[in-house]
């Protein structure tokens, strides 16, 4: 009995203890992403934003949340129900699965595995399955429209996001994030891989279905999208797996690009606060970015999105992987 | 090592179950929910196998690219399934023969199965350097070496396809208005923007 | 580290060459547009002539490259030089035709280099995988170039049934080969030779072997397998097809020997019966089924049917006598039918393509040159003595009988006897019958030099017979040494 306590009881307590510890804090951060959301889209329209329920607003996120709780869930008669209810699981579970390998500090991560990054490439590549399978249960003219946008979308997307972490791949010389990070010691990628650093970002815009490509849920030529039947939990599960992926993205950049838990400079007064926190502050930042994109740009075109992906994005990044790899191997730098 | 095994266990039944149900699901959109699934299992198997960067190269490539290109094909179809039923058991005797018959060769085959007595030795050469360093670099190092040749050309091989997809659909339709980018953009203030005084009551 | 020995690139040099300069051709003509596909046809010829000398540059002895998947030998370096003259001939004949039909667009040179490259790495293939990357990239070309008249109903339907049933056979070719590498442990011809030699043969693998014979005869459309040729044939564009009954046969008939004799050769009590099947039913099925074509291109699809029988006759006497005689055939059935084929595509009339048998008549009367030239094909293809098809056909027999294999010689004989009949009906109909419409004239300038010089190295045959059965013979007997 002993042997099966310490074999294989407590190791998956262990587990459990740190998936909660990384899950809570997750969803208490994705609820106040939503109310930074709305307060800084007010801030640049010099509105005030959410301001009544509790102090400065901030019970505002829970109320949203109650009260989503407590409507009743719709489904369609014509809906193939179980595909229905999967879909916003799906995108939910998506945004929460990848936290699975984002190192926090070094050595602070849930499962270090060799392939990490494309662990996550992955499962971000996963995310159109919810808004696919979402839009073809519901059987409704918008929502199929807004799958079909969101599948072409993101499936262009992902290529060039794959050549993107090509060229991290080949600076860096492995695939684990941890390592990913401890190249940036000295220099962030974010400044010889500056061009890849943006084609990263915007992609990572198109491929969260964020402004201005957000076209699977325009709301104004396809009501809402993909999720215009949905209503109540399920509704609410696409919203928080929207949010959650967001922060994933966020992180991703800031491990790939950003130095992960690393102070700018290793000097006094900066690396004296802890990893985490430089983690946190630098995706809280990313994600400013995201808001302020949002409160800035117009919505993109469907052919000009395209365009973009296939046409500048998809030759732009294999000509840096071709970059790279040249200058690495010219200069000897190559990572062992 | 328990663990192991029931995980294999699990992948290995789940997976073979989803292939079933590819075939058998009545709606074809559910038939690619199943191949999925099987694509995942396949994945784990991988991963028990300690192969992670197939494992993970399977869920980007085939789940992530290849099954949304088929669901996104299959949604669009309108497939008829009585149709397809009815055909279904027409040639079901026909096929369950050929099935039976090529059955009973595979295990006619396996009984008599004998290794020969160079596979060990072949299947344990490249194997050799694995524990030291991570399979990634292994892969790598093969690729780029010993099967250079196949990589390339297999390469070529879909550069063909990508060459013969375009050569058969790509149509240039006459009198479509294209976006032009460096047109837009060479535009200047001078020559699309006109001030004029107006004057009051007389329109332009 | 691993050693860099395997990149021994020298002996791939050709294939190397072709590849790298297939891809700059594309770009020029992604960059340059459909404006310039008459170009980079014309490179394309050169790119394939240059092929042909650095093929013939490096003559003579065994050269194996990347780890013994790869290899050049006599019998390789006649093939490639077969299939290259073969495509070289395919894309000349092209030229007009794709400009006149208005489907002159860049990718139509540039797919026929690829599939040639692909044939070359079939020809050369060491290795089971390497044949099946070779075949699938000569297949993949062949599948869209058959459909490169995509707004014609026949052309694409045609393209499909190719895809389709091309990817049945590479389906049952790979399930033979991994089969076989399960029994035998390895795929590679050396090691799989070695093993076959050292004894005992595993059930298993036969069954592997019967389904890769199946495979390949899909790709030589040998009789169980050539429900698609007919049609395939009939629907291509005419230049194509000219192409299909050309270069892919010589490199699918060079992978079937090569990869029967070397390292199945220990098996051929096995295999032996099924080519001798094969090569029977090819032989009596095509000399049947071809009387009653009224379209010509479906005529030589028959015909074609018929020659892989005749070659593979060669195969099943299995010694170097048959295989040298199969080299023989195959070099003297690539001219006859380019000749005929560049017949086919002048039959043309107020600008439209004809293809039908009666469209011929009077041919004789109406343009005495060309009939002449094509009964002189038509003579060939039936091997009637003076002309080239006799001494393949003889070459053949001969090989048969001395490996005492009599009832297929004779029903080679009685088969060639009936197809007689259908080739000398072609030549009535030109001769006797009253004339149709004229064809449109002139010609070309290409067509008429290739007409010319096929039509005499069919007619004019005997000074070449010495150089051919020395070449054959050493091509030959590089397989059996090695």
């Amino acid at each position: 009995m002993a042997e099966l306590w310490t074999g294989y009881m407590l190791p998956t307590v262990i587990i459990v203890a740190q998936i909660i510890a990384i899950v809570v804090p997750l969803l208490f951060s994705v609820a106040y992403l939503t109310y930074a959301e709305r307060k800084v889209l007010a801030g640049m329209q010099l509105r005030k934003g959410p301001n009544v329920v509790g102090p400065f607003g901030l019970l505002q996120p829970m109320a949203d949340g109650i009260k989503l709780l407590f409507k009743e869930t719709v489904i369609p008669s014509g809906a193939n129900k179980v595909v229905f209810i999967a879909a916003p699981v799906v995108t939910f579970l998506l945004g929460l699965i990848g936290w699975a390998v984002i190192p926090f500090d070094d050595g602070m991560v849930l499962a270090d595995i060799n392939v990490g990054i494309l662990y996550l490439f992955a499962v971000s590549s996963l995310g159109v399955y919810g808004v696919i399978m979402a839009g073809w249960a519901s059987n409704s003219k918008y929502a199929f429209l807004g799958a079909l946008r969101s599948a072409a979308q993101m499936v262009s997307y992902e290529i060039s996001i794959g050549f993107v972490i090509v060229t991290v791949l080949l600076c860096v010389g492995s695939l684990n994030l941890t390592e990913i990070v401890r190249a940036q010691k000295d220099l962030w990628f974010a400044v010889p891989l500056l061009p890849m650093f943006v084609v990263f970002f915007v992609s990572g815009l198109a491929e969260t279905n964020r402004t201005p490509f957000d076209l699977p849920e325009a709301e104004a030529e396809l009501v809402a999208g993909f999720n215009v039947e949905y209503s109540s939990m399920p509704f609410a599960l696409f919203y928080l797996g929207e949010y959650a992926n967001m922060i994933l993205m966020s992180a991703m950049t800031t491990i790939l690009f950003l130095g992960g838990w690393l102070p700018p400079i290793d000097v006094a007064p900066f690396n004296w606060i802890p990893g985490p926190i430089w983690f946190a502050a630098k995706i809280a930042m990313v994600l400013f970015v995201f808001l302020w994109v949002r409160a800035t740009f117009p919505r993109y075109r469907y052919d000009q999105l395209m365009r973009l992906g296939w046409k500048v994005f998809l030759p732009l990044s294999l000509f840096w992987v071709f970059l790279t790899a040249g200058v690495l191997v010219a200069t000897g730098w190559v990572p062992k | 090592m328990i663990v192991q095994a029931l995980a294999f266990y699990m992948f290995a039944t789940v997976a073979i179950a989803a292939g079933v149900m590819v075939i058998s699901a009545r709606n074809p959109v559910h038939s690619v929910f199943f191949l999925i699934a099987a694509f995942f299992n396949a994945a784990g198997l991988f991963v028990l196998l300690g192969a992670e960067f197939l494992a993970m190269i399977l869920v980007i490539v085939y789940v992530g690219a290849v099954a949304v290109l088929f669901l996104f094909v299959v949604m669009m179809l309108d497939i008829n399934f009585v149709e397809l039923r009815q055909g279904f058991l027409q040639y079901l005797p026909i096929g369950g023969l050929i099935g039976v018959i090529l059955l009973v060769e595979l295990l006619f085959i396996f009984a008599s199965w004998t290794v020969a007595p160079d596979a060990g030795a072949v299947a344990a050469a490249p194997m050799s350097a694995l524990g030291e360093i991570s399979n990634t670099r292994m892969f790598g190092r093969l690729l780029y070496t010993k099967y250079i040749y196949y990589f390339q050309a297999a390469g070529l091989v879909l550069l063909v396809a990508m060459i013969g997809a375009i050569v058969l659909t790509l149509r240039t339709r006459k009198g479509v208005r294209r976006q032009k980018v460096p047109d837009q953009l060479r535009r200047t203030r001078a020559e699309s923007v006109e001030i004029k005084k107006v004057e009051t009551g007389k329109g332009i | 580290m691993l050693s860099w020995d395997f990149l021994a690139l020298q002996p791939a040099l050709p294939e190397v060459f072709l590849a790298l300069s297939t891809m700059v051709l594309l770009m020029l003509g992604v960059f340059r547009g459909d404006g310039h596909t008459r170009i980079i046809s014309w490179f394309a010829v050169l790119v394939l002539g240059l092929t042909l000398l650095l093929v013939l540059d490096d003559l003579g002895g065994t050269k194996r490259a990347f780890g013994d998947i790869f290899i050049v030998d006599a019998f390789a370096q006649f093939m490639k030089v077969l299939v290259l003259i073969g495509s070289s001939f395919a894309v000349v004949m092209s030229l007009g035709y794709i400009e006149r039909e208005k489907i002159a667009r860049f990718e139509y040179p540039i797919l026929f280099l690829f599939a040639t490259l692909g044939m070359m790495m079939m020809i050369s293939a060491n290795d089971l995988i390497s044949l099946y990357l070779g075949l699938e990239l000569q297949s993949l070309s062949l599948y869209v170039i058959a459909a490169f008249r995509r707004d014609s109903t026949r052309s694409t339907e045609a393209g499909l049934k190719y895809f389709v049933l091309g990817a049945l056979s590479s389906g049952m070719l790979l399930y033979g080969a991994s089969m076989v590498y399960g029994f035998a442990g390895t795929t590679g011809f050396d090691r799989l030779a070695a093993v076959l030699d050292a004894g005992a043969v595993p059930v298993g693998l036969i069954v592997g072997l019967v389904f890769v014979i199946a495979g390949l005869a899909f790709k030589v459309a040998a009789v169980p397998f050539h429900m698609w040729t007919p049609d395939v044939y009939e629907g291509a564009p005419t230049p194509v097809t000219a192409f299909f009954a050309v270069a892919p046969k010589v490199a699918a008939m060079a992978l079937f020997v090569r990869v029967m004799i070397d390292p199945f050769g220990a098996l051929i009590g096995q295999w032996q019966q099924i080519i001798v099947f094969i090569s029977i039913a090819s032989m009596v099925l095509a000399a049947f089924a071809a009387i009653n074509q009224t379209n010509i291109k479906r005529l030589m699809a028959y015909s074609s049917i018929g020659h892989v029988g005749y070659m593979l006759i060669g195969l099943a006497a299995g010694t170097q006598e048959g295989i040298s005689g199969l080299i023989i055939y195959l070099t003297i059935y690539v001219f006859m039918t380019v000749g005929t084929f560049a017949c086919i595509l002048c039959m043309r009339s107020h600008g439209r393509m004809l293809e039908g048998i009666d469209d011929l008549a009077g041919l004789g009367k109406t343009n005495p040159p060309m009939a002449a030239v094509l009964t002189a094909f038509m003579f060939s293809l039936t091997g009637i003595p003076p002309v080239a098809g006799f001494f393949g056909k003889f070459f053949i027999f001969r090989a048969a009988i001395n490996a005492e294999m009599y009832t297929l010689a004779v029903i080679g004989v009685l088969s060639s006897v009936v197809a007689a009949f259908y080739y000398m009906r072609i030549v009535k109909i030109m001769y006797f019958d009253e004339p149709a419409e004229r064809f449109d004239r002139p010609i070309g300038r290409e067509m008429t030099l290739i007409l010319v010089g096929t039509g005499l190295f069919i007619v004019f045959f005997f000074p070449f017979i010495a150089p051919l059965l020395e070449g054959a013979d050493a091509a030959a007997s590089s397989l059996f040494v090695g």
